[in-house]
């Protein structure tokens, strides 16, 4: 098992919102993507990710769809609504601000 | 958030179903698979990896499951669910817990449903807040017709020119309107019958914010001068229930003989200013002399007959309002000072220098009648709320009982982990399932408990009730948030027994005795409902002994074979000088009727609340300083004080030969006699007058014993009697008529005999005398007979809660029992143990709430006749209805335990 780092709680939500920005995709995909992307150090535990994606949808950030699978198969695809770009545009900024402030204290001290 | 909420909805009731979920983790498995595949592993390795890094589909599965919107809701299903089973399975418990809910909140909601109307609801005019009633302080020198609602410095009768005044000079008010209340003989297509009607000003509707329903309503220029305005206005129950919802506008009525236009009918529910009367005509202020013919109560200063309602204007507050019209109300007195027949500086103290105006707030309106309901009113609410609170008790109790003998059940899922959350949310949710099948019979019958409650009330008069059988939104709120708090404290006593247990306990508990905290409990439960029954029999006992002592009270004639009924020949429109001949003419054609022995009549009836009082000048007597005696002054036929058989003490009573021109002739009573002249002997021969009226001067011809006139509640007041062929105007007279049988039997004879005489006289208010005193004694009546429901229902559930209780704690000691007959206690002995202690119980029960129900008890004196709050029989009584329906709750049970065969009983697990 690759080493694997806790995600901060809100920051799964996120991770999901902006692997989907670009085209719309399925569980698996977006579990795979946040992986690679992040070379590995951030593991997607699926026990959470399918809730987190229910939540989201429950909430009107994500909607979903049945669609082709890139091996021609049926999947839920997931993309992102209107609701959805503005979360995340709103959580990303955050996030810049916590990292940017974290790592002002960190070079300061 | 909308945008959130409303796609929450959107998948509340879409929602998603288990296959989607399971589809899509199965896809997930599937391609995790095959990339496994791909990275070169055989097929059994990349399914095992796949689902080693899945983890388990269980509980992501359940996980997805639980954030479902829905998922709340269908988790209270399912508690609801598992609840009715559990109750149906156990009819016998469901079914008195149910019924205790449903009588508690049926009593209470009607009860409510009484309280909201008569203090609460505000009138159904436009913004009731910013209306205000008029009343005063200081002196009213003159004629005052009151309906009733004065207290000291709080005189709610204004003149017409004081009125005129008031409303024209003021700058606080939108509206300042005037209403007298008064009875009126209407005759609509040929039909004559006496009606409640209203004077009222043309400013009336129009200020109050109340709307036709048809037609139009009064305006400024319907009070224009005396006499000027012939116009009517019907209210709407009056129009729909005597007219038929006829077209009436444009139409004719005839009012005590003078034609009216019916211009409009008032808007449904509207009744009045004042809470409890209930016109069926409005008319112009301008045509009081219609209603009143022998009364010019426009121009005059000193009569002071009219209520008033102002409607304040934007942004003054009532304070305000009142510094601004007290300026204004003691520059008038002061300038109607001169007028009076007094101007001694005593009287001008009390008519200008402490003359004060209070504006207080009028949402409600002014009501005598509210004055009167509301202290038995609160009482009644008060012992239906310890009826509620009794049956949360029980309720409480059974359900613990039921609760104790599933500890199995609830510590198996316990064992299958289930969170004490989860254990609490269940218990409620039976809780609520028992509460809201209670309070939804229990509100499906308040309708017609109020019916029976507003039937009581109104007793045998054939008046509308002020009070409406309808339960309105407030009603329908109160029951809903006394269902959910009761609901909550009674499923709150299980809910904490099972709080997180020790599961080895409540396993083992099986076998054992009690456990202490829950004994303690469930003793409180038991001492709680035998205090609130003994506060509701003790109540009870003392308003029973009240309506006793009220019946038993002599008034001081005879009461049987007397019928009484009122002939107001004004309302058919007599003239003046027409009135004394046609009543001479009724009272010779009854006395002819051969099942009457004897017929009187009198302008001031007996026993009904009513008086006509005012002071005298007497000769031969040197008032004390300051004194004011106010004598009851009625008017009667010569054959009215024989009819009664009111004895004479000395000289004669009225005969024939005291006519209309003959020298004025007065019979007083002997607390008249005493007053004036010490004995009744000395009273012979001196004269009596009213002030300033020398024309009413009489001689005292006789001295009769004294009479419970007013109320049998009051002790008999100082009467001079005169005759009303001698009197100044002629009036309306109550008659009264001593038959040999049965009085209602000559009802039609009566009738038929004044309509011979003149078919447009209207026979009102046809009640024998025993009637008239139960309908004066009809709130005591009233409060008694709750009072006793309520004290059998408190009984009642009292015995149902402590065999509850006993039935279990006698079942859970059944080894115990075993063992002790096993050692030789005989049965008695063991019938004797258990219901020990419930008497023990009991005793205690009663030495606390004995002192509560001691100060509880003189919160209603007010209410009580003849009986002290205290009153050693009424607790005695009490006590013992508790010792009984103890005994008997307890026998049950014991005997059951002392037939236990012992082997059997130590068997048991």
């Amino acid at each position: 098992m690759p080493p694997s780092t806790d995600l901060l709680q809100g920051t799964l939500d996120m991770l999901i919102l902006k692997a989907i920005a670009g085209e719309p995709q399925h569980g698996w995909a977006i579990a795979q993507r946040i992986q690679q992307v992040s070379h590995d150090v951030l593991q997607v535990g699926q026990g959470s990710l399918y809730p987190a994606l229910h939540r989201l949808e429950y909430r009107g950030w994500i909607r979903a769809h049945w669609g082709n699978s890139e091996n021609n198969r049926k999947a839920r695809f997931y993309s992102l609504t209107a609701a959805g770009r503005k979360q995340l545009e709103a959580e990303l900024e955050n996030w810049q601000r916590l990292t940017s402030a974290v790592n002002l204290v960190l070079e300061g001290i | 958030m909308i945008h959130e909420w409303l796609s929450r909805v959107r998948f509340f009731c879409t929602g998603k179903s288990r296959r989607d979920v399971d589809d899509e983790i199965q896809f997930h498995l599937e391609r995790q698979i095959e990339a496994n595949l791909a990275d070169g592993m055989s097929l059994h390795e990349a399914r095992r990896q796949a689902a080693i890094s899945f983890g388990s589909r269980q509980s992501t599965r359940e996980e997805c499951r639980e954030l479902r919107p829905s998922f709340p809701f269908e988790a209270l299903v399912r508690d609801l669910r598992y609840g009715i089973r559990g109750l149906v399975k156990n009819p016998g418990f469901t079914f008195v817990t149910v019924l205790t809910i449903a009588l508690a909140i049926g009593a209470n909601s009607a009860v409510f449903s009484l309280l909201n109307q008569a203090l609460i609801r505000a009138l159904p005019v436009h913004d009731p807040d910013k209306l205000v009633v008029l009343s005063y302080a200081g002196s009213h020198p003159g004629h005052t017709h009151s309906s009733g609602g004065n207290t000291p410095g709080h005189a709610h009768e204004f003149s017409y020119p004081m009125y005129r005044d008031l409303r024209e000079k003021n700058v606080a008010f939108d509206g300042l309107i005037a209403a007298a209340p008064a009875t009126v003989g209407v005759v609509w297509e040929k039909r004559a019958e006496a009606v409640g009607a209203a004077m009222v000003s043309g400013n009336y509707f129009e200020t109050l914010g109340v709307p036709p329903a048809v037609g139009r309503l009064f305006l400024a220029s319907d009070e224009t001068a005396e006499g000027a305005n012939p116009v009517a206005v019907l209210s709407f129950d009056f129009w729909k229930t005597h007219l038929g919802e006829a077209p009436v506008v444009g139409k004719e009525l005839l009012i005590n003989g003078t034609a009216f236009t019916v211009i409009g009918v008032s808007a449904p529910g509207f009744h009045s200013t004042v809470w409890g009367q209930m016109p069926d005509v409005f008319i112009p202020i301008t045509m009081q002399r219609v209603v009143q013919p022998d009364r010019t109560y426009l121009k005059d200063h000193q009569s002071y007959w009219l209520n008033l309602v102002g409607r304040l204007k934007p942004g003054i507050s009532p304070s305000l309002a009142a510094a601004s019209l007290n300026a204004l109300f003691s520059d008038l007195r002061r300038s109607e000072f001169p007028n009076l027949r007094d101007h001694s500086e005593r009287e001008r103290k009390s008519f200008i220098d402490s003359a004060h105006l209070n504006l207080e707030t009028g949402a409600q309106g002014f009501s005598p009648l509210r004055d009167q309901v509301q202290t038995p009113l609160k009482i009644i609410m008060g012992m239906a709320l310890l009826v509620i609170a009794m049956a949360v008790v029980n309720v409480a109790s059974l359900l613990l009982v039921r609760a104790a003998t599933r500890t199995r059940e609830f510590s198996m899922r316990y064992a299958l982990g289930a969170t004490n959350a989860q254990i609490c949310r269940q218990l409620l949710a039976e809780g609520l399932l028992l509460g809201i099948t209670g309070a939804a019979i229990g509100l499906a019958i308040a309708p017609q408990a109020l019916k029976l409650l507003i039937h009581w009330m109104s007793g045998r008069s054939a008046a509308q009730p002020a009070f409406s059988a309808s339960l309105d939104y407030r009603v329908v709120l109160f029951t809903i948030a006394a269902t959910l708090v009761a609901s909550l404290l009674f499923s709150l006593a299980p809910a904490l027994q099972f709080w997180n247990p020790r599961l080895s306990d409540s396993l083992k508990q099986q076998s054992g005795t009690g456990v202490g905290g829950l004994l303690r409990f469930r003793r409180t439960c038991v001492a709680l409902q035998i205090g609130f029954s003994l506060l509701l029999i003790v109540a009870a006992g003392l308003f029973v002994q009240t309506i006793r002592n009220l019946r038993e009270v002599d008034p001081g004639f005879e009461t049987d074979n007397l019928l009484s009924f009122s002939i107001a020949p004004q309302m058919a429109g007599y003239a003046q000088s027409a009135i004394a001949p046609v009543e001479q003419r009724i009272l010779d054609s009854l006395a002819a009727l051969p099942g009457i022995r004897s017929v009187g009549a009198t302008n001031d009836p007996e026993l009904v609340d009513d008086d006509i009082n005012g002071d005298v000048i007497v000769t031969g007597y040197t008032p004390k300083p300051d004194e004011e005696f106010d004598v009851e002054l009625p008017w009667i036929s010569n054959g009215y004080l024989q009819t009664q058989g009111v004895p004479l003490v000395t000289g004669r009573l009225f005969n024939l030969s005291d006519t209309a021109n003959s020298q004025k002739v007065a019979i007083v009573n002997e607390s008249f006699a005493k007053h004036f002249f010490g004995t009744p002997q000395a009273a012979l021969g001196h004269h009596l007058s009213r002030p300033h009226r020398p024309s009413t001067d009489a001689v005292i011809v006789g001295v009769v014993k004294d009479v419970k006139h007013v109320t049998v509640r009051f002790p008999a007041i100082p009467m001079a009697y005169t005759l009303y062929s001698q009197a100044e105007k002629p009036t309306g007279l109550t008659y009264y008529v001593r038959t040999w049988q049965n009085p209602l039997a000559a009802e039609n004879e009566i009738r038929s005999a004044i309509a011979n005489i003149d078919s447009r006289l209207i026979v009102d208010a046809l009640s024998t005398l025993d009637d008239d005193i139960d309908n004066n004694i009809l709130a005591e009546r009233t409060i008694a007979l709750l009072a006793t429901t309520f004290g059998a229902l408190a009984a009642v559930l009292a015995g149902i809660g402590l065999y509850g209780i006993l039935a279990y704690s006698t079942a859970q000691r059944t080894r115990e029992i075993g063992i002790r007959m096993a050692l030789g206690a005989n049965r008695n002995s063991v019938i004797g143990l258990i219901l020990r202690e419930v008497l023990i119980l009991a005793a205690w029960a009663i030495g606390v709430s004995i002192p509560i129900a001691l100060l509880a008890a003189r919160a209603i004196r007010s209410q009580l006749f003849g009986v002290s709050a205290a009153e050693p029989l009424v607790y005695t009584f009490a006590i013992l209805v508790i010792a009984l329906v103890a005994t008997i709750a307890g026998v049950i049970p014991s005997h059951r335990a002392a037939t236990v065969d012992p082997a059997r009983a130590l068997r048991t697990d």
